[in-house]
């Protein structure tokens, strides 16, 4: 039994292409695991990437979705659990940098080397019937009556959270913070009038802006943005530069392997992935759906999660919402 | 009125096109089948369903993609009634109310019939809910809208409070105490609103919260097989050669109750976040309360089946509406379409009848025909189904257990599920024991988020009043339904009813 056993084994390894000839990377297919679930924001943008960079590679690119944990460590665990070769990616976004102070990943964020597509930029918007009509009406309209406001975003420690946050830190002005489950629940509690002012991203948002059920204020990005059939959205910047110190927190979604991985298989990775966000179906998915495309990897791209890690980390200190100390992580202060 | 019979013109059109293309056939056919199967596998839900084949269906061509994905939507929410029914388990939470009356029919030999009539009324609420898409959906939207933290919140808390008053054999305070365990189970995790961990213990598992499924399979699986296997029930006496196919009598007879279901069943559908399971026992609660004979319910009355399977199935269409106008998922299976479709670059929402015009006809076909698919298999396989019921329980409740814990690990593939079901499972035994009834506990662990959430967040909202209750237009009724579903109960109220009666009749 053994016997056979040790032979099939030996017969697999054999058979296996690439195993023992030491071929150039890629030799096989390669898995993406996505730690979020398919069809949201993260699943979409790797599939589309994924599917570009593999006519680059010349092999396959398996997308799949591990999800659960908390932020997303139960994906990032298996993606980090398997071979460190390159031929496991781990699709993820900036919201999985708290799953280090939540408790459920026990190391620091740099342990990946990261490659940002992009992300939708946050807007600030009312309700269709609101009486401000500009972002300073607001601001001043909540600075003189702090927390009379009501504010939508997703749960407390959320992007959408953080950005409101920077707003008030930005313009000084105080909101009366709402938490939602979110981006959906928040935008339709703004449609029916339960909060004041909603901030979601853009993709999220541009059907109610452009069927005019909300209204766009200020994009949180230094620059404007045009929407089809509704103009320009200006940046909140214009009117309030103070706001730069703080913003703009957008997201970074991508997908990244460990920092570990040789140098040789990265570089291969870093050329497929830089000629896919160059392909026009990438750039003609990212006008459709309103992102912004990064393309950042490398020593850029750890630079933008350094800061989203220590930015995200010790606001949920801060608020209470962390297990673990940023600081035992040896994530710095912002 | 031209502008109608266009639509209709082109809404049949798409039907035909659909019908006539053999590649959307079989998708249709296979999905409907495969969602039925979902449904009836306890553990395995329509939400899982198209989950799964959202990821399956990303090269394909978008229609084609809904016409899976669809399917097996309604297809699942079917397909939890063959559990319910010949097993009494229900295969999803959204067919738990069916359990109530469909196994006692299953138990009187009656299984088939049962099995017969609620897929005809299923199809009849798919269909009747398809409708009010096509005709009215911006409408029932804006109905919608009326739904703040404060309604969501007495919403979830009437869901179990009215699966309570439904489902206790004795005392109506037991049935509320099994749903409040439920609720206590459901603060377990990390609160949606603050990200603060509670009751976890500095276990990771628990830091997500406690699943759904799990509990569901554990709370009603483990105590059936328990049960059965020490009492010897036998449960399948069905009758030889027993007709499927409802008489056309019985269907027409039902048909206010169907409508009546379908109605329910697209209102509380169409409120953004809330679904099948809730519909369910809303539905079958108004037809036990409006019933001549409310004393049959629970003891094998069709109405009762009829009343739940029809509500959970036309709750899909009424999940529809508020996707595809607003682009807010009306469920949570509504929840993963929204994710299929922005992965096929379809954005539901406002803007949707410009951008892609025929998209809410396509749907409305889609939902049609999957209706018709379902009714047509449902038909052909009820007869196979039954058959279950002649294994002998001695081999048939171990298979039943090993699907039990096969359907709590292939949620996530995850070992801490099984340590969740089988305690969960041996309490609800005892539990079953002292008369409490288990359905409450795990709407509870349903619906528990939902009120705990929007409880606080309304509160945060009104900066702690509570007036928003009585000058809200829609939780004020919603309130005093609450308000007479408790009183209802009390003996002092009943003694009133009783009183007044008779004063009444004096006077005469």
């Amino acid at each position: 039994m053994k016997k056979i056993l040790l032979i099939s084994l030996a017969m697999v390894f054999a058979l296996a292409p690439g195993v023992w000839a030491g071929k150039a990377f890629p030799s096989r297919n390669i898995t993406a695991a996505v730690v979020w679930g398919a069809g949201g924001g993260t699943d979409t943008c790797v599939r589309i990437i994924t599917a570009e960079m593999q006519q680059f590679l010349g092999v396959n690119i398996n997308v799949i979705n591990k999800t659960g944990g908390v932020a997303g460590s139960i994906g990032m665990s298996h993606a980090f659990g398997q071979k460190h070769d390159g031929y496991t990616l781990c699709g993820l976004s900036e919201s999985n940098v708290t799953a280090g102070v939540q408790g459920g990943w026990d190391k620091k964020f740099d342990v990946w080397d990261t490659f940002i597509v992009g992300g939708s930029p946050d807007v600030l918007s009312v309700t269709a019937d609101s009486p401000y009509k500009t972002i300073q009406d607001l601001i001043e309209a909540a600075k003189k009556d702090p927390k009379s406001i009501k504010a939508a975003a997703s749960g407390a420690g959320s992007i959408h959270h953080l950005n409101l946050l920077a707003v008030e830190n930005g313009s000084g002005a105080k909101f009366n913070f709402i938490p939602y489950k979110g981006s959906a629940p928040a935008q339709n509690a703004a449609m029916t009038g339960e909060v004041n002012v909603v901030i979601t991203s853009l993709a999220e948002q541009q059907q109610l802006l452009r069927g005019g059920k909300l209204r766009a204020l200020g994009m949180l990005i230094p620059n404007s943005f045009d929407v089809a059939d509704l103009g320009t959205i200006p940046s909140a910047f214009d009117a309030y530069p103070g706001l730069s110190k703080y913003l703009p927190i957008s997201q970074a979604i991508g997908f990244a392997v460990p920092a570990d991985v040789p140098a040789d298989v990265k570089a291969v990775l870093v050329d497929a992935f830089k000629k896919g966000m160059a392909t026009e179906k990438v750039k003609t998915w990212a006008k459709e759906n309103y992102y912004q495309l990064s393309g950042k990897t490398g020593a850029e791209s750890k630079a933008v999660f350094d800061a989203l890690e220590s930015n995200f980390a010790w606001t949920l200190w801060d608020l209470g919402a962390a297990t673990i100390d940023p600081a035992s992580l040896g994530i710095p202060k912002p | 009125m031209v502008l109608l019979f266009e639509r209709l013109g082109s809404f049949f059109d798409i039907v035909l096109g659909l019908a006539t293309h053999p590649e959307s056939l079989a998708i249709l056919f296979g999905s409907v089948l495969l969602g039925i199967i979902f449904g009836a596998m306890p553990g395995l839900t329509s939400t899982l369903g198209v989950a799964l084949l959202t990821a399956l269906t990303y090269s394909m061509d978008t229609n084609l993609a809904m016409v899976c994905l669809l399917s097996i939507y309604v297809g699942g929410t079917y397909g939890g009634s063959y559990a319910s029914i010949l097993i009494n388990i229900p295969g999803t939470a959204a067919s738990a109310a069916t359990a109530l009356d469909g196994y006692p029919l299953a138990c009187k030999g009656e299984g088939g019939r049962a099995i017969g009539l609620t897929t005809t009324a299923s199809a009849i609420g798919t269909i009747i809910s398809m409708l009010f898409v096509v005709s009215i959906s911006p409408i029932i939207s804006r109905f919608a809208l009326q739904f703040t933290s404060f309604e969501f919140f007495l919403l979830a808390f009437f869901g179990i409070l009215i699966s309570g008053t439904l489902t206790s054999p004795d005392l109506v305070i037991k049935g509320w105490i099994a749903g409040f365990l439920g609720l206590f189970l459901a603060c377990i995790g990390r609160d949606q609103l603050q990200f603060y961990p509670r009751f976890t213990y500095g276990f990771a598992e628990l830091e997500s919260g406690i699943e759904v499924v799990p509990v569901l399979i554990g709370a009603f699986g483990i105590p059936q097989i328990i049960g059965v296997l020490k009492d010897k029930v036998h449960i399948g006496k069905a009758k030889e050669l027993q007709r499927i196919l409802p008489e056309f009598g019985t269907v027409l007879k039902n048909i206010p109750a169907i409508v009546r279901s379908a109605l329910i069943g697209v209102g509380i559908g169409s409120v953004p976040g809330i679904g099948e399971d809730i519909a369910g026992w809303v539905s079958y609660g108004t037809a036990k309360n409006t019933s001549k004979h409310p004393e049959t319910f629970g003891k094998g009355e069709l109405q009762g089946v009829i009343a739940s399977e029809t509500a959970n199935n036309a709750c899909v269409g009424g999940a529809m509406i508020p996707l595809l106008n607003l682009g807010i998922p009306g469920s949570p299976p509504a929840a993963m379409l929204l994710g299929a479709l922005m992965l096929h670059g379809v954005t539901p929402g406002p803007m949707i009848t410009f951008e892609h015009p025929t998209f809410i006809l396509e749907v409305a076909a889609i939902l049609l025909l999957a209706s018709v698919a379902m009714w047509i298999t449902g038909m052909v396989l009820a007869k196979q189904v039954v058959k279950v019921l002649k294994i002998p329980t001695q081999i048939f409740m171990p298979i039943i257990g090993m699907l039990c814990i096969i359907g709590s690990y292939s949620l996530g593939l995850n070992i801490f599920n099984l340590y969740l079901m089988l305690p969960v499972g041996i309490i609800c035994y005892f539990l079953t024991e002292m008369g409490y009834p288990i359905a409450p506990l795990v709407i509870g662990v349903i619906l528990g988020p939902m009120a705990d959430e929007n409880i606080r967040r309304a509160l945060m909202v009104s900066q702690g009043s509570f007036m928003p209750v009585f000058t809200r237009p829609v939780s004020l009724i919603l309130f005093l339904i609450i308000v007479w579903t408790i009183a209802s109960q009390l003996p002092w109220y009943k003694r009133k009813i009783a009183q007044l009666k008779q004063s009444f009749f004096k006077k005469k």
